[in-house]
């Protein structure tokens, strides 16, 4: 069974197609491919980020919060909803495209015999993760999106804010640049 | 397919750059096939998509674009923060044109869509996601940039990344959870100050619906032969 | 024809790159820099760098997630 795979791998095919990266164009393509069928699917485009506060309020439902009152999951136009939150995790369909990308990448990676566990090397990585993290996800929440919900799908529907969103992106990440030469690297 | 070559796997150097003998083969261990595994993935996933289907294809369906767009983001190394930060960190700028292309077939297909439901007189799908414009997007925009770039990944980036057996990014998750919940707890003043007060602003308001994606596309083509211009500038610069 | 090895295991996404790009500088033309990479990112943006810039480039799979980048400077 094993030398069936070791054939596999060494196949012209395979190492084309499965194993050899793709261009970045024909990402930009099935990309849009997709983002496309998304909204003509579900009526909205791709977003990652608000699920991402919604996992946090689960948690912090774990932990006895309660979000109720917050304006943010009010429901009426609000990003979040407490409808949403009490159907629970499992009902919600943000939470299955996000673990989808996850599981997709996993796959892409298998597939492509190339997965190795990179471990965390220096505290100054700890520090660059817990630091990033924490402005994306709050910028994300403020600018109702994030790279794919306020930049990508903002400016491919048609809304000025994805353009002064990218803007700042492009801003963010110079000065952002600047910082991981001087004290990330 | 690929415009990176690889040596065979297993093979030797093979190529044409000679090099001394001493740093090839002690470096070379048995490699695991991970195509097994892979297909285990492979299998976990389309079981996902049945079971999903049964109780709620809309979840199903969810369900299988999430892995698509995690395995066409991760076989083209697709990444966001890499379009926005290269241009000035390194010189590249074939990624921020990538996204150039993107933004503008996505918007052409989306321009369809909406004006055929406009046309119909049925409701416009996705609306939701044009939002006002105030100081909020301006710092919300300039946060997740540096957020991206010193974490190493943008939302999709980064749970590409989790998948891709990344200790940092899988750290970076769990704070921008955490930072999430935390914008989510301060919308409310953001709102109150600055959202309530800007204005969502849609293009075809403004330049009806073919001027709107007119002048979007000639936006986008602007800004592309500006990154090719960049590039070239950049790698003239480098050789003198 | 020196050759000259940079390690860039475990390092964070734009960084292979980065120092590739600074300790180029300081090798001789026909020199050989190694760079030994686990990031994905890196495995595509330092050949495209490195070809971009005239220098001939050549991929290594050493194990499972991880490369050597083999850079010939040319000029």
């Amino acid at each position: 069974m094993s030398n069936l795979f070791d054939r596999v791998k060494k196949h012209p095919y395979y190492v084309a197609y499965l194993k050899d990266a793709w261009p970045y164009i024909t990402g930009a393509v099935l990309l849009s491919v997709f983002q496309i069928v998304t909204l003509a699917v579900t009526g909205n485009p791709w977003g990652v980020s608000a699920v991402f506060a919604n996992w946090g309020a689960w948690l912090f439902k774990l932990a006895g919060g309660v979000v109720d009152k917050w304006y943010y999951f009010a429901g009426e136009g609000t990003p979040g909803s407490i409808a949403l939150l009490e159907r629970g995790v499992l009902q919600d369909p943000g939470t299955w495209r996000n673990v989808g990308i996850i599981v997709g990448a996993l796959f892409a990676t298998l597939i492509a015999s190339g997965f190795k566990f990179k471990k965390i090397k220096s505290w100054r990585q700890v520090a660059a993760a817990v630091l990033g993290g924490l402005l994306m996800g709050y910028g994300a929440r403020i600018g109702f999106g994030c790279n794919i919900g306020a930049f990508y799908s903002g400016i491919a529907s048609l809304s000025l804010s994805g353009w002064v969103f990218g803007a700042f992106l492009f801003v963010g990440a110079v000065i952002g640049s600047k910082l991981l030469v001087k004290y990330f690297m | 397919m690929s415009d990176t070559p690889t040596a065979a796997p297993g093979g030797g150097t093979g190529g044409s750059i000679r090099r001394s003998l001493r740093s090839t083969p002690s470096k070379r261990r048995k490699k695991k096939n991970q195509i097994p595994m892979g297909l285990a993935v492979l299998a976990f996933i389309v079981i996902g998509i049945v079971l999903l289907a049964g109780g709620s294809p809309l979840l199903a369906f969810f369900w299988l674009t999430g892995n698509v767009f995690g395995f066409v983001l991760q076989k083209t190394r697709f990444c966001f923060t890499a379009a926005m930060r290269d241009p000035y960190l390194t010189g590249g700028t074939s990624l921020a044109k990538a996204v150039l292309v993107a933004l503008a077939v996505t918007s052409i297909g989306f321009v369809a869509i909406k004006y055929g439901a406009h046309a119909q007189g049925l409701p416009i799908p996705g609306q939701s996601f044009v939002v006002p414009v105030s100081l909020a997007t301006v710092a919300g925009g300039t946060m997740f940039g540096i957020g991206m770039v010193i974490s190493g990944g943008c939302a999709s980036g980064t749970l590409m990344r989790v998948g891709e057996g990344f200790g940092m990014q899988m750290l970076s998750l769990f704070f921008f959870v955490v930072g999430s919940f935390w914008g989510a707890r301060d919308f409310g003043w953001w709102t109150l100050h600055f959202i309530a007060r800007g204005k969502a602003i849609f293009l075809p308001d403004i330049f009806g619906w073919l001027g709107a994606i007119v002048v979007q596309l000639a936006v986008i083509a602007c800004l592309w032969i500006a990154a090719d211009k960049w590039a070239k500038h950049k790698s003239a610069a480098e050789h003198q | 024809m020196a050759e000259v090895e940079l390690d860039c295991m475990g390092e964070a996404c734009p960084i292979p790159l980065v120092k590739a790009q600074k300790k180029i500088e300081e090798l001789a033309v026909d020199d050989i820099l190694i760079v030994h990479i686990d990031h994905s990112c890196a495995m595509k943006n330092l050949p495209e760098w490195a070809r971009e810039a005239g220098h001939n480039v050549e991929i290594e799979e050493i194990d499972d997630g991880e490369w050597d980048v083999i850079i010939e400077k040319v000029k």
